[in-house]
């Protein structure tokens, strides 16, 4: 079959209260879109349309959607609705804003804070191979700041990866797309694909889903990082549980990273869940730690203070 | 607010059941709402689900736990249905627009308001007598006032289905408001299609609900009425309800909302007749409610 695109809202459309600019991106669920609202102030638009699903063709505006579809069209608003529901509850500098919810065209829109930057992915791609590891941990144990509020609120991310990490000019991270985010116990059938990337998503998730726990975003965590180096994802790991080829971090880069890094990523991919770290705080005390040897116990106080400002000096 | 309630529709003679009817409480309200679509026109059907889906939302949307002011809102829920009507005919490019008689019901504060269009009825009666009744807009109505037809001829002149207000089609609405009629103990308010006053004698109907005992008197009418309708019975709908005193002790099968949080409804509402939608399958309801819970979380947040 061959696959359809969907035609995004043109420039200058008038959606609810907010003028459609451009498209930023078009996956297999949704288009985002840049927006300015009537003071100017410029948010990011996701509009549902599963491609599978509901056509736009050219210069129309509401979707086209077979009555066969028609159930499983509903059945994806309502994991469209599941993430706005789990965004809507999430207020932290480290996870994306949601402003508005409304519905129109036939379908139903999600208004989220526009933050200038990149994603992880690209940074990783224009940098190949000159990545430092100060970086990474950097942008790590902010970005599990993030991870930590969403674990409190009794949710699971899902689909962390580079292209869903965010970082603003300033290098602070944010956390999207909480498209596959779930209320933990949720065991419906899924009519749609799952959304989840293969190379980032733990074996819990190819398996069955009653296993899912913040252990399981903290593999993707770890595969991130992993990407991070490599420039690409891990081996997938349902493969993995058949035929482990993934080369551990502290082979495939010893001497380039410190070995307490290295292996901090290796932790974070046991293919084992009680083998990861099981928490976000467990992972960020240990990416936390800067000097390889000296655990921070043995560092004075005032060290540490210093060894913080120094941080903040690189940043800026 | 406490009562007794009852609703029924049944198909008749006819293909498909273009008639609707619906209510929804809260814990200081209660609206009850009935259209009869018009068979001679396209989508008769759809114009009374649009207009009574419509109107139970606006009301689970306002009625927190009462609407403001009952005589507007009614104005405004009926005005709005029937643009909704045209949107949908201007949307889906019909040829002609759907047709819907109205009738709609409010009670709270212990008082009733309603309005109608077209010629689905109300009847309040109390104490066996029947103290207030919707006057159809129909032409033998207007002939009947007029004295150029007697209650016999009317029964069955030819033009008798005709009316000529109604949510939908071409013209606006010609809406008729009641005053606010306050509510005592045992008062019974019934909606009924033409297919239900109909084939009854005129005051079959007001004996039949007298007594207030709506469970049993509603089928018993729809029954008689199915029978007197014979191989050309129209689609049939009634809903009755009783209204009862707080300090009444509890009498079975009545509704009390005193226990009801003040944000809480509850709807009763047939969809379209044919085909169990897929269970998975998200309704209206539900996406509006989704939005409305998001837009919450949002702005508490803020």
């Amino acid at each position: 079959m061959a696959t359809q695109q969907n035609c995004a809202l043109p420039s200058g459309f008038l959606l609810d209260h907010y003028r459609v600019e451009r498209q930023l991106s078009l996956g297999g669920f949704s288009i985002v879109y840049l927006a300015y609202d009537q003071d100017g102030t410029p948010v990011a638009i996701k509009e549902y349309l599963p491609n599978s699903l509901a056509l736009r063709a050219e210069g129309e505006v509401t979707p086209h959607v077979t009555e066969a579809h028609q159930g499983a069209f509903r059945y994806g608003m309502k994991c469209f609705f599941e993430e706005g529901r789990a965004l809507a509850k999430l207020v932290h500098p480290n996870v994306v804003r949601v402003l508005n919810f409304f519905r129109a065209n036939g379908t139903v829109y999600m208004v989220m804070q526009f933050e200038r930057g990149r994603t992880l992915h690209d940074y990783v791609q224009k940098n190949k191979g000159n990545i430092r590891e100060r970086f990474i941990r950097g942008v790590f144990t902010r970005m599990l700041n993030g991870l930590r509020e969403v674990h409190a609120h009794k949710l699971l991310h899902l689909d962390i990866k580079p292209s869903n990490i965010y970082l603003r000019a300033d290098g602070t991270p944010v956390l999207l797309d909480f498209g596959a985010a779930r209320q933990t116990l949720m065991s419906d059938t899924p009519i749609l694909k799952p959304m989840y990337t293969p190379g980032f998503a733990s074996p819990e998730q190819f398996a069955g889903r009653e296993a899912l726990g913040p252990w399981s975003d903290i593999y993707s965590v770890g595969a991130s990082m992993y990407a991070c180096l490599a420039g690409t994802s891990p081996q997938r790991s349902d493969e993995r549980i058949k035929h482990d080829s993934v080369v551990p971090a502290t082979r495939a880069w010893a001497g380039q990273y410190s070995p307490h890094f290295l292996a901090t990523i290796d932790w974070c991919l046991q293919l084992d869940s009680l083998k990861r770290p099981q928490s976000c705080f467990a992972l960020q005390k240990v990416l936390a730690q800067r000097h390889r040897e000296a655990p921070p116990q043995q560092k004075t106080w005032l060290e540490g203070l210093g060894s913080r400002l120094k941080t903040m000096i690189g940043r800026s | 607010m406490r009562f007794t309630i009852y609703q029924e529709s049944r198909v008749g003679k006819r293909r498909t059941n273009q008639d609707r009817v619906a209510y929804s409480y809260t814990r200081d309200a209660l609206l009850m709402v009935l259209a009869d679509g018009m068979g001679g026109h396209l989508y008769g059907e759809v114009a009374a689900q649009i207009s009574v889906q419509f109107i139970a939302q606006s009301f689970q949307q306002e009625a927190r736990p009462k609407v403001a002011d009952p005589v507007l809102f009614l104005s405004r829920v009926l005005s709005n249905a029937h643009h909704a009507i045209l949107d949908y005919a201007f949307d889906k490019q019909l040829s002609d627009i759907p047709r819907t008689t109205i009738v709609a019901c409010l009670v709270q504060d212990g008082v009733a308001h309603w309005a109608h269009a077209g010629d689905s009825r109300l009847y309040m009666i109390r104490k066996g007598r029947l103290v207030a009744q919707t006057r159809d807009h129909s032409r033998v109505q207007l002939m009947l006032d007029q004295g150029l037809l007697d209650a016999e001829a009317a029964a069955v002149h030819p033009g008798r289905n005709r009316i000529f207000s109604c949510l939908g089609g071409n013209h606006p609405p010609q809406i008729e408001f009641s005053r606010g009629v306050s509510l005592a103990n045992g008062d019974v308010i019934a909606i009924c299609s033409d297919g239900v006053w109909g084939p009854l004698e005129p005051h079959a109907l007001v004996n039949a609900l007298a007594d207030g005992r709506v469970m049993d008197s509603v089928p018993k009418l729809m029954n008689e009425a199915e029978s007197l309708g014979g191989v050309q019975c129209d689609n049939m709908t009634l809903i009755a309800m009783t209204w009862h005193d707080d300090q009444q002790e509890d009498v079975p099968d009545t509704v009390s909302t005193r226990t009801m949080p003040a944000d809480a409804f509850t709807t009763q509402m047939e969809g379209f007749g044919r085909g169990k939608r897929d269970q998975e399958d998200l309704s209206e309801d539900e996406i509006e409610r989704a939005i409305r819970e998001i837009n919450a979380a949002i702005h508490k947040f803020k």
